[in-house]
């Protein structure tokens, strides 16, 4: 290995390749280039025009040096350049790689493998063999990996193979393999550590030191693996609860939520003070937002400590309603059952019935409306569920008020109820007070309009101030509850409906309640009397849910406190897809703390993702491009690249690059240029019927605008308005093609093929007149579109419009509608009918009539005098559909029928169609021409 | 840069399918803007011009009867024209393969410009009344079908020897115009030996040049090895610029060589860049012609 400051190269022998250097320089030198090969008519006047005996032709120097340098990196690459390089590895034996891929791995896994990779590869170089020690219990699934002496490469493939797993580390047993390992001495060991103590490290150390030199490698604190503890419910919110190995200073990680299809949920902190070990924090969110999340994991620690699976108790809160739902009397807005049942629908499971129908499914808050009050057989099965967990919310009632020793209440009660704002009390109905702030309730917004206007009065005791979550304003219990066994019973001193209060229709009675039910405690999948829970689905190295591998144990649910997190028993969820349980990493491991006892004599390192690289392959990159770049040069200079010619013909060979970059640029720019000017010259052009010789065609490609603007100017060319319909469209063309033909055949007007031009998009400028059949489906023109039509009639251009309707629209007054939309926006000139001695009916044929498919009708056209383009009318509107008439098929057969006048109304609407196009292309000159005399006379006095 | 040659038996086959060809299109194109520059001119050598009457015999077509001239008179008088022999015009073009050539886009071939032309002066020729064939071809024919037989001669190759750079010396009528247009790239003396032929037996002539842009300017750089279109073999040039000069140099001493010869034996010499208009050439051509009729031949020994 060759060191040269960062970089090294691995195989150095190969740079005295770069000795040969001089020779391939003489020998390129006099390689000449391969001519062009040109055929060539001429070539009589050619022979012996240059003597053979001229010096040699040599590569210009800048593709001589770009060949150099191609050898040059070739040479490069072929010694393996190395950038970082690092040190041989000290010892002569194997190196014996001890890899943790406990679950505490996983957040440090990729980096931990490249470390491992590029120990390998410098195990390689030296020609060294591996030897792999995993501490962690291989997965039921998974090939033991091989075991002793490895070749480096078969030790890449095993390491690329190896996954973290989520169970714990077992270093006593790594101790016994490595103990039975039988290795010649001394070797290399390099412990790739997760940084966590476990049982026998001390001893896995020893074992490992009694090997060779050792090297242990520990992640950096900052990626030292946490454990995510199960959260837990405190009303609300869920408390989350983290563990790190050390107190390492303050510091704050970021818990997410989920939901079964990975959507974040919820976000919240847990922050550590600067030596805790442990941190906690809260996620806050909405019940019915928290009920379907079904994992929490810490951000950016992805393993199977740190997250939590969230089990059915975290969610699932079935809320019973004594009471008969929906009754057929056809009166709900009195029934109780109505408005508690429309308060939670949204977001509980609701079951409504009697206390056994209600109390047989799972239930965690019973809900008892005054009107169904458990009987006394009942309500002994009520209570004794109640006891077990269950919330008991009770609400009152003429029923309540009138019993006088209903104990089923938490506060002894005053018989009758206490009426306020009636007709025959003074006071007015009570306002709701603010909740304290130890109450369930705190916190949320009490409306201003909320009254309660009858009410059960508690008995002034010792204990009902303790016991009241909710005061009317004056003071005396709204809500009062009292906790029995593990359960609470609430009583709500008013009814759930509205006979009492209006709160019942308030939002508050729908917070309230949900607040009520998240006091309760979750409900537990439904076991089923089975004692084992089936594995559903377990988590990987990675923490992510997949199938449990085959061999997986089922999860005793009465020892499943003490079950460790192992090959048989991976952390998951077990059950069944009704209801699962999770068993999760983090409530199953020991804190989590720093390794104690190093072996003696021991190197520390930490993980680190810098290392030595490779270039060997940039390099060959590079050469590459350069070969391609080489290739390019090559074929341009055989000419072979036929644009290039022209284009670097001045071009200096050290300006090259530049002018490849450069040139596609000033290209651009050029070909802006030239054809502005064409625009410029074919305008000037047509108003005098200029048929000078078409333009010497260029040779530089164009594109596609320059294209439309080259195809519309080199030949003069009728254009027609898409309008979008495809027929009218398609006998535009066919009309403009025929009366093309008629044109070449008759007269001195050779245009070329009819162009279809796009108002929004094309260049109107370009024409001397534009064919604009009218439709109804033809959008109005845009703001921009309109602005070019306008430009366009006031700088010469013709617009020939035709309603095709014959002449509804324009015998009998009232403008088309659609034309009438289409010309909004445009400047429009007087218009009047044609008067019969125009210069349309004298520019080449003398015409009395203007029929197109149909006749009859006029012709409208902008007022005498014209403001602009010598009194030439821009706008003429018609209606006989002429294109229709124009419209040939290839034997020059008319497509469409003409009526009334047949073949020869076909003939004259082509005689008017050569007069419009005379009339676009030289004006009012024969107008002139007509009145010579007049001129002639008027000269001669 | 340079196009296969159409295959003939598929230019045939159009000739067959009855479709005009068009080339022949392309040509009357040329021609009737040319005939629209030259209209008024004075037209030449008409066949059926106006002689004299005289009394009918006993023999004569009673087609030729002049009935009008008759009806003023007792007598029956027959309409003789003046009798005069239309002037027959010989046609070639350079059918070598030297001549398909074509330096790029937007220029046509020569040969195929060659060709254009050629049809055109047909077409105007034969709307002046005179005969026109092919060298080599059939008899000189006249009539509106003239320039259709004419360009089916052309795409069927009835003339002789159609692909030589140079006309054969055949006998031809004196007082008959032959019309050369080829690219006359060839030697000097071998041109000069069938020109004073033709010349020898009194037949006007006409030559036309067809070039193509790139042999008239040599645009090529550097290191080219250039090869011929009619197996001369290849030449190798190190740098192109450097012998351009020296390559206008020969091809004016070439074009100067033609002139001179041209003149020397009375005829005309015109040079066609294939990059502009059939419609200059045509016109000059056709007017030089006008002026070959017009003016006393003196040629040369």
């Amino acid at each position: 290995m060759l060191a040269l400051g960062t970089l090294a190269f691995a195989t150095p022998w190969m740079l005295a390749l770069l000795l040969s250097l001089p020779v391939i320089y003489f020998l390129l030198r006099l390689m000449p280039p391969a001519p062009k090969l040109i055929r060539f008519p001429a070539i009589r006047l050619l022979l012996g025009l240059e003597p053979e005996e001229q010096t040699p032709v040599r590569l210009p120097w800048w593709l001589l040096l770009l060949r150099m340098l191609l050898v040059t990196i070739l040479i490069l690459a072929l010694a393996r350049p190395l950038l970082n390089p690092q040190s041989e590895l000290p010892g002569s034996g194997p190196l014996v790689l001890a890899i943790d891929d406990g679950w505490a791995a996983a957040p440090n896994w990729s980096i931990m493998q490249r470390h491992a990779e590029r120990l390998t590869e410098r195990a390689e170089r030296a020609k060294r063999p591996v030897v792999i020690v995993t501490t962690a219990p291989a997965a039921l699934d998974e090939a033991k990996p091989q075991r002793g002496l490895l070749r480096p490469d078969e030790a890449r493939a095993v390491l690329r193979a190896l996954k973290p797993k989520p169970w714990p580390v077992d270093r006593a047993a790594a101790a016994n393999e490595v103990g039975r390992l039988t290795i010649p001495k001394p070797a290399h060991v390099v412990w790739l550590s997760d940084g966590l103590e476990s049982p026998d490290t001390a001893r896995f150390g020893e074992r490992l030191a009694a090997l060779g030199t050792v090297e242990v490698v520990s992640p950096a604190s900052s990626r030292a693996p946490m454990v995510l503890m199960p959260p837990s419910l405190a009303g609300r919110e869920l408390h989350v609860t983290a563990r790190r190995p050390s107190g390492d200073g303050p510091r704050r990680i970021a818990v997410q939520g989920t939901d079964d299809r990975g959507a974040l949920l919820a976000r919240g902190f847990i922050d550590f003070s600067p030596t805790a070990t442990e941190g906690t924090g809260t996620l806050n969110v909405p019940t019915e937002i928290r009920n379907r999340i079904v994992r929490l994991d810490i951000e950016g620690h992805t393993s199977a400590g740190a997250t939590a699976l969230l089990d059915e108790r975290y969610r699932r809160r079935p809320v019973g309603i004594l009471g008969e739902k929906q009754t057929a009397n056809g009166q709900p807005l009195l029934q109780e059952v109505f408005f508690l049942e429309r308060a939670l629908e949204p977001y509980a499971q609701l079951t409504i019935g009697d206390a056994a129908t209600v109390l047989n499914r799972q239930t965690a808050v019973l809900l008892v409306p005054d009107g169904a009050s458990p009987g006394p057989a009942e309500r002994d099965s009520v209570i004794e569920w109640m006891k077990k967990g269950g919330v008991v919310v009770r609400f009152a009632g003429p029923r309540l008020a009138a019993s006088a020793d209903d104990d089923f209440v938490p506060v002894k009660l005053r018989l009758g109820d206490r009426a306020l704002g009636g007709v025959m009390s003074w006071g007015s109905p009570a306002s709701i007070a603010e909740f304290a702030p130890g109450s369930p309730f705190y916190g949320l917004r009490v409306p201003e309009d909320a009254r309660i206007t009858q009410q059960v009065l508690a008995e002034p005791g010792p204990d009902v101030s303790d016991k009241t979550w909710a005061r009317l304003a004056d003071g005396t219990p709204l809500v009062t509850a009292e906790k029995r066994g593990e359960g609470w019973l609430v009583l709500i001193h008013t009814t759930a409906n509205t006979s009492w209060s209006n709160i019942a229709i308030s939002g508050l009675f729908v917070d309230m309640l949900q607040r009520l039910v998240a006091l309760s405690r979750g409900v537990a999948g439904d076991a089923g009397g089975q004692t084992a829970l089936k594995p559903w689905k377990t988590l990987d190295g990675f923490a992510r849910l997949v199938q449990p591998p085959l061999g997986t144990l089922p999860l005793p649910l009465d020892q499943a406190s003490s079950v460790v997190p192992r090959p048989q028993s991976p952390p998951g969820l077990y059950g069944d897809e009704s209801s699962q349980v999770a068993f999760n990493l983090g409530n199953h491991v020991p804190a989590p703390a720093p390794i104690a006892s190093l072996p003696s004599g021991a190197t520390t390192d930490t993980l680190t993702e810098a290392g030595e690289t490779d270039l060997t392959k940039w390099f060959l990159t590079v050469a590459l491009c350069l070969l391609l770049l080489d290739l390019l040069i090559s074929l341009w200079l055989r000419g072979m690249l036929p644009s290039a010619r022209g284009l670097t013909r001045r071009a200096t060979p050290a300006a090259l690059l530049l002018a490849l970059v450069a040139g596609v640029v000033v290209m651009t720019a050029d070909r802006a240029a030239q054809a502005a000017t064409e625009l410029e010259e074919k305008q000037l052009a047509q108003s005098t019927l200029d048929r000078r010789p078409p333009p010497p065609p260029r040779q530089t490609p164009a594109d596609p605008a320059d294209e439309m603007i080259l195809r519309a100017t080199l030949e003069t060319r009728l254009a027609y308005i898409v309008t979008g319909n495809a027929e009218v469209d398609n006998i535009s063309r066919a009309g403009l093609d025929g009366l093309g033909e008629i044109l070449r055949a008759r007269t001195s007007v050779e245009p070329g093929d009819p162009i279809a031009v796009d108002i929004e998009k094309d260049e109107l400028r370009l024409f001397p007149l534009l064919y604009w059949p009218v439709t109804s489906e033809q959008a109005t023109p845009s703001v921009k579109a309109m602005a070019a039509i306008d430009r366009y009639l006031k700088t010469g251009g013709i617009i020939f419009f035709d309603t095709r309707d014959q002449h509804i629209t324009l015998g009998r007054g009232g403008l088309n509608a659609d034309l009438k939309r289409l010309l909004r926006g445009i400047d429009v000139p007087p218009l009047v009918a044609m008067p019969s001695e125009h210069v349309l009916t004298k520019a080449f044929y003398l015409l009395s009539d203007t029929p197109g498919r149909w006749s009859g009708g006029r012709l409208w056209i902008e007022a005498g005098g014209g403001r602009i383009n010598d009194g030439v009318a821009t706008i003429i509107i018609g209606a006989n559909d002429f294109a229709g008439a124009w419209a040939v098929d290839r034997a020059g057969r008319g497509t469409l029928p003409v009526s009334p006048g047949g073949e020869a109304q076909r003939e004259l609407a082509f005689r008017f169609g050569v007069n419009l196009v005379m009339y676009a292309l030289t004006g009012n000159y024969k107008d002139d021409g007509v009145h010579l005399n007049d001129i002639m006379q008027r000269l001669r006095r | 840069m340079v196009r296969p040659d159409e295959p003939t038996a598929l230019r045939q086959a159009n000739i067959l399918a009855g479709a005009l060809p068009p080339l022949l299109v392309a040509a009357q194109r040329v021609a009737s803007t040319v005939l629209q520059g030259v209209h008024g001119r004075r037209r030449v050598g008409q066949g059926d011009a106006f002689w004299q009457f005289r009394q009918y015999r006993q023999g004569d077509s009673i087609n030729r009867i002049d009935w009008r001239q008759s009806a003023k008179g007792r007598a029956v008088y027959v309409r003789e024209t003046e009798w005069e022999a239309a002037a027959s015009v010989w046609l070639w073009r350079d059918g070598s393969p030297s001549m398909a050539f074509t330096s790029g886009r937007g220029v046509p071939l020569k040969r195929e410009r060659a060709e254009v032309i050629l049809l055109a002066l047909a077409t105007l020729l034969v709307d002046a009344g005179e005969r026109v064939a092919l060298l080599g071809g059939d008899r000189p024919i006249t009539g509106h079908a003239a320039p259709r037989r004419l360009a089916e001669g052309i795409a069927t190759d009835a003339m002789v020897r159609p692909h030589d750079s140079l006309p054969p010396l055949l006998p031809l009528p004196s007082h008959g115009h032959l019309v050369m247009i080829g690219d006359l790239l060839d030697p000097l003396a071998k041109i000069e030996e069938i020109v004073r032929g033709y010349a020898s037996q009194g037949v006007r002539g006409h030559l036309l040049q067809v070039l193509d842009p790139a042999e008239e300017d040599l645009p090529y750089d550097g290191h080219v090895r250039f090869s011929g279109l009619e197996k001369e073999g290849d030449h190798l040039i190190r740098r192109v610029e450097a012998v351009r000069e020296a390559y206008g140099g020969r091809l004016r001493a070439q074009k100067d060589g033609l002139a001179q010869l041209a003149s020397s034996v009375g005829w005309t010499w015109r040079a066609h860049r294939t990059d502009r208009p059939p419609e200059t050439a045509l016109l000059s051509l056709y007017i030089a012609m006008a002026d070959v009729g017009a003016r006393p031949v003196r040629w040369g020994a």
